[in-house]
């Protein structure tokens, strides 16, 4: 996968370092502004309140 | 090595790929791609860590920071006015726990997720709706994160009985005293909430504060209770002199 990546980017070495770099920083940019905000509330580590739950019913 | 050898080396290699082989580089290339999409996966859960302990106490800091900033400085441009001072939409004082070592922690109303992810602490509306310090009797509820989103309340175990939690208004400093702490309950217990906390002991009204945030650290599977009374109050002078216990 990454191999394919890598054979399709344009180039020389150096160029294509240049561009993978400026990638991961894109994918990584994506996930802690758009898909980790997303993502943690559904996730159960972070509630603090107590709350009318299922036990309060 | 004889020439014969390399013809016949170079004889089998020439057609092209059997089935068999074509079939195991099919499965190698499936493999590896697998292989590739596990560690991403994995490095994406580590970016998440990341994300959750470090970047959103980064934004979460800077959101407190602000609000605190306006707060202050809202308090300085409108003159001694009496108990309006409270202002409730930008948040109505600031909490000081010497124990938890973490300065000075914004208190807005509401408890809900936007609220707490600005790095504040917030007073409860529901399930049991908070009193505020300056009530003659009730309950004063608060809660805030344990880690991540500004982390309010990661040191709320260093908290030991007799503790001051020092709650600052725009005029008055409310100075409570720990009484009573429940390391592990329940999340749906909300009778930690009520106006006179049974579980702490006590059974006459009177002027407390709760404390909640989740317990163990790093998860939220129960929550962690620390309760206090209102020991004295003391009136804000010119220069915001903090009370003895501050100092």
């Amino acid at each position: 996968m990454y191999g394919w990546i890598w054979r399709h980017l344009p180039g020389n070495t150096w160029v294509k370092a240049l561009i993978s770099m400026v990638l991961v920083l894109a994918v990584v940019f994506v996930l802690f502004q758009y898909v980790f905000p997303w993502a943690e509330p559904l996730l159960p580590f972070n509630d603090v309140t107590v709350d009318e739950g299922m036990a309060a019913l | 090595m004889t020439a014969t050898g390399t013809d016949e080396e170079s004889d089998r290699s020439a057609p092209p790929p059997s089935p068999p082989r074509r079939v195991r580089r099919t499965i190698a290339s499936v493999v590896s791609v697998i292989g590739e999409l596990l560690i991403t996966a994995g490095l994406i859960l580590g970016l998440f860590v990341a994300y959750s302990l470090w970047w959103t106490n980064v934004l979460a800091d800077r959101e407190a920071h602000k609000q605190s900033d306006q707060v202050r400085r809202h308090w300085a441009s409108s003159g001694p006015k009496g108990p309006g001072a409270l202002d409730i939409k930008d948040g109505i004082g600031f909490l000081h726990v010497p124990a938890m070592d973490n300065g000075e922690v914004l208190v807005k109303k509401g408890t809900s997720t936007e609220v707490l992810n600005e790095g504040v602490a917030g007073y409860y509306t529901k399930p049991v709706k908070s009193a505020l310090p300056q009530d003659k009797k009730g309950n004063f509820t608060l809660a805030a994160h344990r880690d991540g989103h500004g982390a309010k309340f990661h040191n709320i175990d260093k908290l030991k009985d007799g503790d001051p939690i020092v709650f600052e208004t725009k005029d008055t400093w409310f100075v409570y005293k720990v009484f009573a702490v429940l390391p592990e309950t329940s999340k749906y217990n909300v009778d930690v909430l009520n106006k006179v906390p049974k579980e702490s002991g006590k059974h006459k009204a009177g002027r407390y504060i709760t404390l909640t945030t989740c317990t163990p650290v790093y998860t939220s599977t129960f929550r962690y209770i620390v309760w206090g009374e209102l020991e004295r109050t003391e009136k804000v002078d010119a220069d915001r002199t903090p009370p003895a216990e501050l100092r």
